[in-house]
């Protein structure tokens, strides 16, 4: 066999090939992330804020540590990073090899832009004389045939578009960089790559399809993408929602859910719609408070961890909810307002008036899946969506292809981001043995400023062309900066961004002997990395050299002000020059990595990740408090999932690298990310000292134990548990009524969230006792069916099989009685009158999950936990498996309820999450730290308690506080806190912000 | 519920009456060292001494009208290093206290093995006055002529206003509110360290007394009253120094001697923000600096300095009033930063030195607070 | 001094946090919104850096207004650094108030990544309102 190759092709450029993009870089494989769009980011870039808290927090996907090796920046605006290669424009067109060892054709769009040469100032589109539609923003409005993606694309490179374009040849003579080719050819590339990822994500589903609806006829009908854009800042109104027909702002607006899903020619629920409806209407709420909302829908499946509460919050915020599917939609032609035709619950028919409807279109598979299907021979779906196995849901049908996010079916972001890390694993898992081979060296050079040495400072001013030229007066800025203390040179260097400027520029900081520099050009997104390599060149260190930025923050945005800009140029200079005369050389801090990780509970979920760790070469300690593997799992009594679990637990007691302790619990630990230090102690009282690089905390959850509905006092009532049981066995003969009751100790007061699983598992066990017994009666009364993503399949099949589904609302539960040995439900159909009352020979509880006590664990190991006692990650969508303090992470039930499929996922993601710490011998920490003046320190406390990271502590002894720079996220609120500078930001230390003040006018 | 033991008082002899109770703690080997102001020799001061003698204690003179400086400090010099290793009883005024509170919570005191002894506090006179005062007066006239803090003009501006003159954490409180002193005193323990206490040294606590309850009353009563006086003498202070006119007229004569920050029972840094490299300037610094407005005032950054330190310590400021007596040219700090200190302390609705529980304003937050800042 | 109000161009200084609202004010070059050039901004990494003690500086040392801006609540890279930044701006301001010092002259403001025009618009609006105050005595007191 061939030696492995340690790099990925990754295909889409979203959230989903972004993450699993910085999950490989950071774990040592080299990555190609591709997209067959001008620039990266997705659908995710469309929107802008999400669950849970109606903001982005989109840079949460960047790396933790050795961050300096990445852009520090909104991921909106610049994602770079030395393992990751960004080709967009580009789509495989040939797969050969095998796993470990593949061969990737690509064809790569030519821009007609010259990539190096584009700044990216857009004059070429202000002469275009084309328009069409810009599908960013979904047709609302329009743009050039030459253009960005969005307003700061990544990468931010103007394109044209080959097909709209007529060569007119305008932008080609505007161009003040000649970066303008309109004959340079496609190209191929040839990528030697050792694993393949499809993040190719979805499309929406085309809803003019769906011809009574009337979208594309009607101006006021529209998608939720292009209501997102309505609302987005950086959408074609600028955030304020304006009808399309009149432009006035709506004051009734519908959102229609299920457009294109849970119908027959697509049988499953495309899984986003109904959070993307409540954050919608949430807004919506927010923003305009008088505006009425309503979701037409089937079932509100907000089934994710806190997204029953986002469910409640929405309606408490105003926001109406109808039970009904709408069969037309019609035009008032005058008003363009839409008349709504519905049939409620109750049967009566609705009709009523809207100003504006929104269709939570489907998502559907990329248009270009199916050729690639092809051409990386992976099989796909009924619809298209990539085929993956039950319990390995990114595995795809071919060895080494990978898949992620929705290219395999309905993700939201937060399971995208999952499955992601997942595949990441995946893929590692393949070429664990290439690991470090293909990476990216990064080159260290010899920084010549010495804490000592008096600062010399050259200064560069980059005139954009005219973009910053026709603003700022030149002669004045330059001779003001020149009369600056410790300034050697101030230069006027035409194009900043230029391979030839950059050359002199370098010549002239070795000749004036310069050993800080101030770069005055556009915003630090375009060319940090490029201005930064090339001063590392001639000895300046990152830490030594600064951005001013005199396009995006001075010429574009105070045209007409010229004197006023001349001296915020001035003084924008002088405030840099300050900052820097007194900046000190910043290294980063080293340490070592135990390789090696500590696993707290054996269930499916911490055998799933110690697996996959033990697979990529790490060692793994697992430690189970019971005598037994397997957790949770146990309780599955179908085959299939059975022998699955079987299996796992058979491969984790033979992979060496694992070392299980039964009956066993961790009583201690110290230490921080890289060098844990746990304390085991088993059952006989035996204590054993382990080191770790990382945890994974997999403790688990509780079966919720049920006081309701006679449980515990009438033997026919029963949990779907055992029911589970007693079917795998076969015991139910004499039942011939069965009655299973949803949300049994869920999305209630005392436990306000969904569990999750409870649907599809009653509805797997109530076709197993048709397909026994098709006579016995089979209720399953209920608030929401859950049946998300293709699980909408059994619900369909359920309801085929004659299984009848009885929903009841909240606050009006069913009523279980016994009297005369007779076991009677009675129910309230919210749609009739009266009750519906069911005698029954067994009544099946459908209870979920309750937390585990975790506090012990929680507070050992400093972690928090949510209202409903599970461990809180980080951040709900991108950092899921991630714990506030570092190099800890949660997976399974110990983070919330899932099902075994999904349990796996979130297990190979927390794995990769803790091989992305282990892969390295070394981690190191960001230069901009915060640090401590031992000397003034007064060992207040203050420091420590205001520090989100736990990165700081008390040395009690030396009556000092202390950084944990590997923690150290270089946010400075420490420095903030500390009444008299004893704690300190590198860089940006009291005493410069003082000097840039004083510099300011 | 309140347990406490009656003191009485011989021939109106309080001060005596208070030294042999706190000397009985010694004697009956409840403690070993205390913290107590005894009378200077020379007779014109009062000073706090660390007691390891049972004898010294007659010496004590707790009532006096004298504060040289807040005993927080001299706490915090003892035990920032190290614990005391032996029972150390401490005796404070409220302010003391409140003050010790503070400094526990930023981790400049430790608590362990002291026993805080409070005292209900008739007010002190500026240390240069007392003199006059002990030429002509003993504590326990001062005492028997009842608190009389609005009245007495010659109490210090902080004693005056001042809004807890009783001790608000204690394991011991000499409770005297509402009673005549001249005949019973309060002895009230308000912990289990201060009920064992009282046990040991042969005291029987009764529950709910009717003296308690009279204090309590008093309490109630006067707390009631200063919130009115406070209100009053906040809004005059505005009148008289707000504004950056008034309050450049007032800081005029600020040296920056930082004398103020070095009695103050807070400011607990090592070193001050204001002797640290952000103040070291090159002469280029400082001519540019003068630049701007054409002059600059030396030594600069006065009111910087003030309105740092307020924004530093405005949150657990006790009102003792150390500020004002330490500056040498009577700027009247005591009230510009008592009207700050209680405004900031009301918005995050903080009582320095109610309790150890309560986390500093600037380690904390909640997500539901202060929202229309940062919003359009 | 002899400036009018109509002349008079007000100093301002601005700490922008790296994560949202320094990326909004890219943006708002990026689509070349107009906004006055009276706020000289310096980069912190986020809202939580911004000591109030910078804040008082900048308006004892020539500032006519000073503002912070940052990420909305909810949002913070550093996850809680804008609700930490938000009680001390509150302190600040309050303290200001207590003094009689001009509060207003204290401004904070949540600017999200993509709300670039928002940006443009808080320029214009605190570039105004301090205008209208006029110079700020704090700001030109050499006595103080």
């Amino acid at each position: 066999m061939q030696e492995k190759v340690g790099a990925v092709l990754v295909i889409g450029g979203g959230v989903g090939g972004i993450r699993t993009a910085f999950d490989l870089a950071e774990s040592g494989f080299k990555v190609y992330l591709t997209d067959r769009s001008p620039g990266i980011g997705g659908t995710l870039y469309q929107l802008e804020t999400w669950f849970p808290d109606n903001q982005c927090e989109l840079c949460k996907l960047l790396p933790v540590f050795n961050r300096d090796e990445c852009s520090q920046f909104c991921l909106r605006r610049d994602l770079s990073h030395p393992n990751i290669e960004l080709i967009p424009n580009s789509s495989v067109t040939k797969l050969t090899g095998e796993p470990g060892n593949f061969k990737a054709t690509l064809n790569i769009k030519s821009r007609w832009v010259i990539e190096e040469k584009c700044t990216a100032c857009g004059l070429c589109a202000g002469v275009c004389p084309v328009e069409v539609d810009d599908e960013f923003n979904r047709g609302l409005q329009k743009r050039k045939a030459i253009y960005v993606r969005n307003p700061q694309s990544v990468p931010n490179v103007y394109s044209i578009d080959h097909e709209n374009c007529t060569k007119c040849g305008k932008c080609v003579t505007i161009c003040p960089t000649k970066a303008i080719a309109l004959n340079m050819p496609d190209t191929k590339r040839e990528l030697a790559v050792g694993a393949v990822i499809v993040s190719s994500g979805s499309n929406e589903f085309d809803v003019s399809r769906i011809g009574q609806y009337g979208y594309g006829r009607y101006a006021n009908v529209l998608t939720n993408i292009q209501l997102e854009r309505l609302l987005a800042n950086t959408g074609p109104t600028g955030g304020e929602l304006l009808r399309p027909s009149d432009k006035k702002a709506p004051n009734k607006i519908a959102i229609l859910q299920c457009v294109g899903s849970r119908d027959t020619e697509r049988n499953y629920c495309s899984e986003v719609c109904c959070m993307y409806a409540l954050k919608e209407s949430i807004m919506l709420k927010k923003q305009y408070p008088d505006t009425e909302v309503t979701i037409f829908y089937m079932d509100i499946r907000a089934f994710g961890k806190d997204y029953y509460r986002y469910h409640l919050r929405a309606q408490d915020s105003g926001v109406k909810f109808a039970r009904c599917r709408v069969s037309r939609i019609r035009e008032n032609p005058k008003s363009k307002n839409l008349f709504l035709l519905a049939r409620a619950e109750d049967g009566k028919s609705i009709s009523s008036e809207y100003d504006m409807v929104v269709l939570s279109a489907a998502q559907c598979p990329s248009p270009h899946l199916s050729e690639l299907g092809k051409i990386l021979n992976i099989h796909t779906n009924q619809w298209g969506f990539v085929e993956t196995p039950e319990f390995y849901p990114t595995r795809t049908s071919h060895n080494g292809i990978f898949v992620s996010g929705s290219a395999s079916g309905p993700s939201d972001i937060c399971e995208t981001v999952l499955k992601s890390s997942a595949a990441a694993c995946e893929a590692a898992t393949v070429i664990s043995s290439a690991r470090h081979q293909s990476e990216t060296k990064t080159s260290e050079h010899e920084h010549k400023a010495e804490q000592d040495e008096e600062a010399k400072i050259a200064i560069f001013v980059c005139h954009c062309g005219e973009e910053i030229g026709a603003v700022v007066d030149f002669e004045k800025t330059l001779a003001s900066t020149k009369k600056l203390l410790n300034v050697v040179t101030v230069e006027d260097v035409g194009f900043l961004c230029q391979k030839e400027t950059l050359e002199k520029i370098k010549r002239s900081v070795t000749k004036t002997g310069a050993n800080r520099v101030i770069m005055a050009a556009c915003a630090p997104y375009h060319y940090y990395r490029l201005f930064n390599d090339t001063l590392n060149e001639v000895g300046i260190d990152a830490s030594m050299w600064q951005l001013v930025n005199f396009r995006e923050e001075l010429a574009w945005v105070h045209k007409d002000k010229r004197d006023l800009a001349t001296a915020k140029a001035q003084n924008l200079l002088a405030m840099a020059v300050d900052r820097l005369r007194t900046q000190e050389t910043l290294t980063a801090q080293v340490m070592a990595v135990t390789p090696k990780c500590l696993i707290v509970g054996g269930g499916i979920s911490g055998l799933t990740s110690a697996l996959f760790l033990a697979e990529q070469g790490f060692e793994v300690d697992i430690v189970e408090r019971t005598g037994e593997l397997g957790g949770h799992s146990r309780q599955i009594y179908f085959d299939s999932p059975q022998s699955f679990v079987k299996g796992i637990i058979e491969k984790v007691n033979n992979n060496l690298k694992i070392k299980i302790n039964l009956n066993s619990e961790v009583i201690g630990i110290s230490g921080n990310a890289g060098n844990y230090k746990a304390r085991i102690k088993s059952t006989d009282g035996k204590i054993a000292e382990t080191n770790h690089g990382a945890i994974i905390i997999a403790t688990g959850a509780k079966d919720y134990q049920p006081t309701e509905y006679l449980y515990g006092k009438d033997k026919r009532v029963i949990t779907q548990h055992e029911l589970q049981k007693r079917l795998a066995e076969w015991k139910l003969d004499k039942a011939s009524t069965v009655v299973m009751i949803q949300c049994v100790g869920s999305r209630n007061n005392a436990h306000p969230y969904c569990n999750r699983v409870c649907c599809s598992e009653a509805i797997a066990n109530a076709i197993k006792i048709k397909e026994k017994s098709p006579d016995t009666q089979v209720f399953i009364l209920n608030r929401d069916i859950m049946t998300y993503g293709f699980k909408e399949q059994n619900y369909t099949k359920a309801r085929e099989a004659g299984v009848l589904f009885q929903r009841y609302e909240a606050g009006k539960e069913p009523e279980v009685n016994t009297s005369n040995r007779t076991l009677t439900v009675a129910v309230n159909d919210p749609g009739l009158p009266g009750k519906l009352e069911i005698e029954t020979d067994l009544l099946v509880l459908s209870t979920g999950y309750v937390a585990e006590d975790n506090q012990t664990l929680a507070k050992m190991l400093s972690l928090e936990l949510t209202a409903d006692g599970f461990f809180k990650e980080v951040d709900t969508k991108f950092r899921p498996v991630d714990t506030i303090i570092d190099g800890i992470f949660i997976t399974g039930l110990a983070n919330a309820p899932r099902n075994l499929g999904e349990k796996i996922i979130e297990a190979q993601a927390a794995a990769q999450r803790t091989a992305n710490l282990l892969s390295r011998d070394k981690i190191k920490s960001g230069r901009v730290i915060s640090e401590v003046d031992a000397h003034r320190c007064s060992c207040c406390g203050i420091c420590v308690e205001v520090c989100p990271f736990e990165a700081r502590y008390l040395d009690e002894d030396n009556k000092v506080a202390v950084v944990k720079e590997i923690l150290c996220q270089g946010c400075g609120i420490c420095a903030t806190a500390c009444p008299n500078g004893a704690a300190k930001l590198r860089s940006l230390k009291d005493k410069q912000v003082f000097s840039m003040i004083d510099a300011a006018f | 519920m309140t347990k406490s033991v009656t003191l009485s008082v011989k021939d109106g002899k309080i001060r005596e009456a208070v030294n042999s109770f706190l000397k009985e703690l010694f004697n009956k080997k409840t403690i070993d060292a205390m913290l107590v102001p005894l009378a200077h020799p020379a007779g014109t001061n009062v000073v706090q001494a660390l007691v390891t003698k049972a004898v010294f204690v007659d010496k004590a003179d707790v009532f006096a009208p004298v504060m040289p400086v807040n005993s927080a400090r001299l706490i915090q010099s003892i035990t920032r290093l190290t614990t005391v290793d032996r029972k150390t009883a401490v005796v404070l005024r409220p302010c003391e206290m409140r003050a010790l509170i503070e400094l526990a919570k930023l981790k400049q005191v430790q608590l362990d093995k002291l026993v805080l002894i409070g005292i209900d506090c008739p007010g002190a006179y500026a240390v240069n006055n007392y003199p006059k005062f002990a030429a002509e007066k003993k504590s326990d006239d001062f005492v028997k002529a009842g608190f009389q803090w609005a009245e007495d003009t010659m109490l210090r501006t902080g004693c005056q206003i001042c809004e807890y003159p009783y001790p608000l954490t204690a394991d011991i409180t000499i409770g005297m509110l509402g009673l005549d002193p001249s005949k019973q005193i309060l002895i009230q323990a308000n912990s289990a360290q201060g009920e064992e206490i009282l046990s040991k040294a042969g005291m029987s606590l009764e529950i709910d007394s009717d003296l308690a309850q009279k204090r309590q009353t008093a309490i109630t009563k006067f707390a009631g009253e200063i919130k009115e006086r406070r209100k009053e003498f906040f809004e005059k202070t505005k009148r008289e120094i707000g504004g950056i006119e008034k309050l450049s007229k007032v800081f005029a004569q600020c040296i920056k001697c930082q004398n103020c920050r070095q009695a103050c029972p807070v400011c607990y840094c090592r070193e001050c923000f204001f002797i640290s490299p952000t103040f070291e300037l090159d002469a280029d610094r400082y001519l540019r600096q003068a630049e701007k407005k054409g002059a600059l005032r030396m030594p600069s950054d006065t009111l910087l300095f003030h309105l740092t330190r307020m924004n530093h310590m405005g949150n657990s400021c006790v009102g003792c009033g150390a500020c004002e007596e330490a500056c040498p040219n009577d700027i009247p700090l005591l009230k510009i930063f008592q009207l700050a200190g209680s405004e900031v302390q009301e918005l995050f609705s903080y009582v320095p030195g109610r309790s150890l529980e309560e986390s500093l304003p600037a380690t904390a937050f909640k997500e539901k607070e202060f929202e229309q800042i940062g919003e359009k | 001094m002899a400036e009018t109000k109509e002349q008079f161009e007000p100093k301002i200084i601005g700490f922008l946090c790296n994560w949202c609202t320094g990326a909004a004010s890219d943006l708002a070059g990026t689509t070349r919104a107009q906004y006055p050039p009276n706020v000289h901004p310096i980069r912190v990494m986020c809202s939580g850096t911004v000591d109030p003690v910078y804040m008082i500086k900048a308006l004892l040392s020539g500032a006519d207004s000073v503002m912070m801006g940052g990420c909305h609540p909810g949002d913070c890279h550093y996850v809680s650094g804008n609700y930490k930044a938000r009680r001390r701006v509150a302190m600040l301001k309050q303290i200001f108030k207590s003094l009689g010092l001009d509060d207003n002259r204290v401004w904070a403001r949540w600017i999200s990544a993509s709300e670039g025009p928002e940006f443009a618009k808080f320029m214009n609006q605190i570039t105004e309102e301090t205008r209208k105050q006029g110079p700020s005595s704090m700001a030109n007191d050499w006595a103080i």
